[in-house]
């Protein structure tokens, strides 16, 4: 089961800011530069973290930390 | 048939209507979307009724295909052939693209490179090709990732089809038009949805016939048919083809949305006041919306993707490469390439700003957005690369600066080495209200509200009734001549 703890360190990185808290109702809004760009490369981070693999046309409505996570542990339960 | 034309104005689109409600009003339902769909390839076909087939058999391949890709998602189905089905499908649209749209331009580089003589092609595009294909290619694209559930054909041919987007966009998803065929409200007359679609309706058309094709009589003559071009002529033939473009493309976006809504069908919306922009980035999150969501999700991540580690090197080079393609997907020629190159370093340079956490006044940074933006644009719309290199090097001040004999007086502009002339706007059939338009349109485009934002304050009031009635009349009597919109041609 992915966390929100394992999931902080990959969005530090990909936003470039070490002091990202994370919480389930964050958004794009609360996030300086999380644009349909840097979301791609979030995406593509986790992937690569933890070996999953998203949809193309499912990734624009993913744009909340809490879904993002219901969404990698539906896929990593198949 | 163009939508600034009385035939589509004053027949097609009232009969259409009327009739797509009627089949409605008598709950046939399904016969009001047959309507729909024969009206839509009737305004295809009303182009050239040669090209009618090509775009049937590229539904019905791309459905087909479609189809077996999300069946084979079913558990008993082998994974192994939905690959070579999705190879398959994928080959034959860009194939087809590729042989209506650049096999003169890979004719033109092997002849040029290996000094042969290979004859032209010269096939006719066809239009809105390039929009029908990449949309048809998201399909494949989600349907073998699973996510296509619409199955209905008659849903998936109004999707490609629906005319008000056929030609040029907004390049729509499946995902988020197909449903709307189905929905039940969307089935009976909206008297208000018909009232705003009307009144954005009329809006696209003002920019089109009053304002880009005024502009258009500057830069035609500018980028066509001028050998060399001073300071100021090179100056407002590259700003009146960028606010061309800009007036031209919103306004057929505002009219295909306007349009959408009269069948209470919601379009994306494509332009949000893409010159009010402060960076590249900005200027991408507002101009043509839908294809930079296109680009980013099927072209962006898929790159990224392939290089296996995410690094802001391995971004930046994913931005690129998309970008280049982007140039190329809208037109055959090394000048569109450039173009897409152009604006692939910027937005690279952007984000490395970002990341280095600089910053710029506001007024700056919106200045070397715009400039950049109308300089890019020098190579989007030259027909050939001398012709560009021939506005950069009049923009540069390479071929002096002539200003009209009347300042002649002013001592100052003569110190500076200006030189004066009656015809100093000739090389752009230009007067004074070049200038004056352009200055004119540089204020509106970065102060005022944009159509999308206007129509949201309209109100059902006489006030507002009288301003659709001067719209729809300006628009009317201007269309003296019918001309085609810029996108038409990519």
């Amino acid at each position: 089961m992915i966390t929100l703890e394992l999931l902080e360190p990959i969005f530090r990185e990909v936003f470039d800011n070490p002091d990202i808290v994370l919480n389930r109702g964050m958004s794009s809004d609360d996030i300086d530069n999380w644009d349909s760009l840097t979301h791609m490369n979030l995406v593509v981070a986790i992937e690569l973290r933890f070996k999953v693999k998203f949809a193309l046309g499912e990734l624009k409505m993913l744009k909340n930390v809490g879904e993002m996570l219901d969404l990698i542990n539906r896929k990593m339960a198949r | 048939m163009l939508f600034n034309s009385f035939v589509f104005m004053l027949i097609f689109l009232p009969v259409t209507l009327v009739g797509y409600f009627f089949f409605n009003g008598l709950r046939l339902t399904m016969a009001a979307r047959v309507w729909l769909l024969f009206a839509s390839l009737f305004f295809y076909g009303w182009w050239d009724i040669r090209y009618l087939p090509l775009i049937m058999g590229s539904i019905l391949f791309n459905y087909t295909i479609g189809g077996l890709l999300a069946e084979a998602h079913l558990p008993r189905k082998k994974a192994v052939s939905q690959n070579a089905i999705f190879i398959t499908g994928l080959a034959v649209n860009i194939l087809l693209l590729v042989w209506f749209k650049y096999m003169d331009f890979f004719v033109t580089t092997v002849n040029g490179v290996a000094h042969t003589s290979l004859p032209l092609m010269r096939i006719v595009l066809p239009l809105g090709i390039s929009f029908f294909t990449i949309t048809q290619i998201a399909f494949l694209v989600d349907a073998k990732e699973g996510l296509v559930e619409e199955r209905d054909f008659l849903n998936y041919a109004l999707f490609v089809t629906f005319f008000p987007h056929l030609l040029a966009g907004p390049i729509l998803h499946h995902k988020e038009m197909m449903p709307q065929f189905d929905r039940l409200r969307n089935k009976v007359v909206g008297w208000r949805n018909i009232y705003l679609g009307l009144i954005l309706f009329f809006i696209g058309l003002f920019k089109k016939v009053l304002i880009a094709d005024q502009f258009a009589t500057w830069a035609t003559p500018g980028f066509d048919t001028a050998t060399s071009l001073n300071f100021f002529e090179a100056w407002l033939a590259s700003l009146s083809y960028t606010f061309q473009l800009y007036f031209d493309f919103s306004g057929y976006s505002d009219m295909a949305i306007g349009i959408g809504w009269m069948f209470s069908i919601q379009l994306p919306v494509n332009f949000n006041s893409p010159y009010k922009a402060c960076s590249i980035i900005d200027f991408w999150k507002r101009w043509h919306i839908t294809l930079t969501n296109f680009v980013t999700t099927y072209l962006y991540t898929p790159i990224l993707r392939s290089f296996g580690r995410i690094t802001f090197g391995v971004s930046l080079s994913a931005i690129f490469l998309s970008m280049l393609i982007s140039g190329f997907w809208h037109g055959a020629g090394w000048t569109f390439i450039l173009w897409g190159g152009m604006h692939g370093v910027a937005l690279a340079v952007n984000h490395l700003w970002i990341k280095r956490k600089m910053k710029m006044p506001r007024l700056l940074a919106w200045l070397i957005t715009f400039n950049f933006v109308n300089l890019a644009f020098v190579f989007f719309r030259a027909r050939s690369l001398q012709s560009a290199i021939k506005v950069v090097e009049g923009m540069s001040g390479a071929n002096g600066i002539i200003l009209h004999k009347s300042l002649r007086q002013v001592n100052f502009l003569k110190m500076l080495g200006v030189k004066f002339d009656k015809a100093w706007l000739d090389g752009i059939n230009g007067s004074d209200r070049a200038w004056v338009y352009s200055l004119l349109a540089l204020i509106f485009v970065v102060f005022c509200k944009n159509s999308i934002q206007l129509i949201d304050s309209v109100k059902l009031d006489w006030k507002h009734f009288a301003f659709l009635l001067i719209l729809a009349f300006c628009g009317l009597i201007n269309i003296n001549q019918v001309s085609e919109f810029l996108y038409f041609q990519f």
